[in-house]
């Protein structure tokens, strides 16, 4: 194993962990301690939407969560005593998963917003 | 087939699943790799089940009627149960990494798990309680 490209993983590893700690920490607490009923319906996740300093935590959560889980995989992979080869093709598929999941998130977040909005105009 | 192992490999096998063997820090890797699987299978679930949001209201509030239900909110519990173990002892990593209280490491390690036991205490009354 490239000991350097190791060391990076693990740095980055501890940076999107502690990001994580608050992230997660807002994300669960609002979803399911301080949410009424303790998950939110459909009008609920507009209204906690409607914040666009939420809108940035929830992404900023999105891209932590996804490089946080995804370098995790790939050491847990690496244990496994791959060879350099299969190392990269570990890496490069990681790299590609993560950055589908990301597009996934962002169109997600995306089409809630604009689906909550049509049907606002609807009742209106 | 013989499937009988002889008695000292068969105790020896059998110690595997005797916690007061393990060493402590052994338990520590263990709990944070079965937390991190867990967590990643939740986190592609959770982004799956996200998707019903983009049918609206309609698609959206009968799950949430069946995700407050008790097995549901049991299953909550066991996903902070996850996130704090994973999420404590990774401090723990972390600050290790950094040269940070590498020395006191086993005591940082059962004393953020006490801190984890009182938060899902604490958690798990406020979920089975609203």
């Amino acid at each position: 194993m490239n000991p350097k490209r190791s060391t990076l993983g693990w740095f980055w590893q501890s940076v999107t962990g502690l990001a994580l700690l608050l992230l997660l920490g807002v994300h669960f607490v609002a979803h399911h301690f301080i949410a009424a009923g303790g998950l939110r319906d459909f009008n609920q996740v507009m209204a906690y939407l409607s914040n666009p300093i939420i809108i940035a935590l929830e992404l900023g959560f999105l891209v932590s969560v996804t490089i946080h889980a995804l370098l995790g995989v790939r050491s847990i992979l690496f244990d496994l005593g791959l060879d350099a080869r299969w190392e990269k093709n570990v890496t490069w598929a990681l790299t590609a998963l993560g950055a589908l999941t990301l597009a996934y998130g962002v169109w997600l977040l995306y089409t809630i917003l604009q689906t909550g909005s049509a049907l606002a105009m609807w009742t209106r | 087939m013989n499937l009988s192992l002889p008695e000292n490999k068969k105790i020896r096998f059998l110690r595997w699943f005797d916690f007061r063997s393990w060493r402590l820090g052994m338990l520590a890797y263990i709990l944070n790799r079965v937390t991190a699987i867990g967590l990643v299978l939740y986190l592609y679930i959770h982004l799956a089940v996200l998707s019903m949001l983009t049918g609206g209201p309609a698609q959206w509030d009968p799950f949430v009627a069946l995700a407050r239900s008790p097995m549901f909110l049991a299953l909550d519990v066991l996903l902070l149960a996850g996130m704090l173990i994973h999420g404590l002892n990774g401090v723990r990593v972390a600050l290790t990494g950094f040269g940070i209280g590498v020395r006191a490491q086993k005591p940082m390690f059962v004393a953020l798990m006490l801190v984890g036991a009182v938060l899902l205490l604490a958690g798990a009354l406020k979920i089975f309680m609203e």
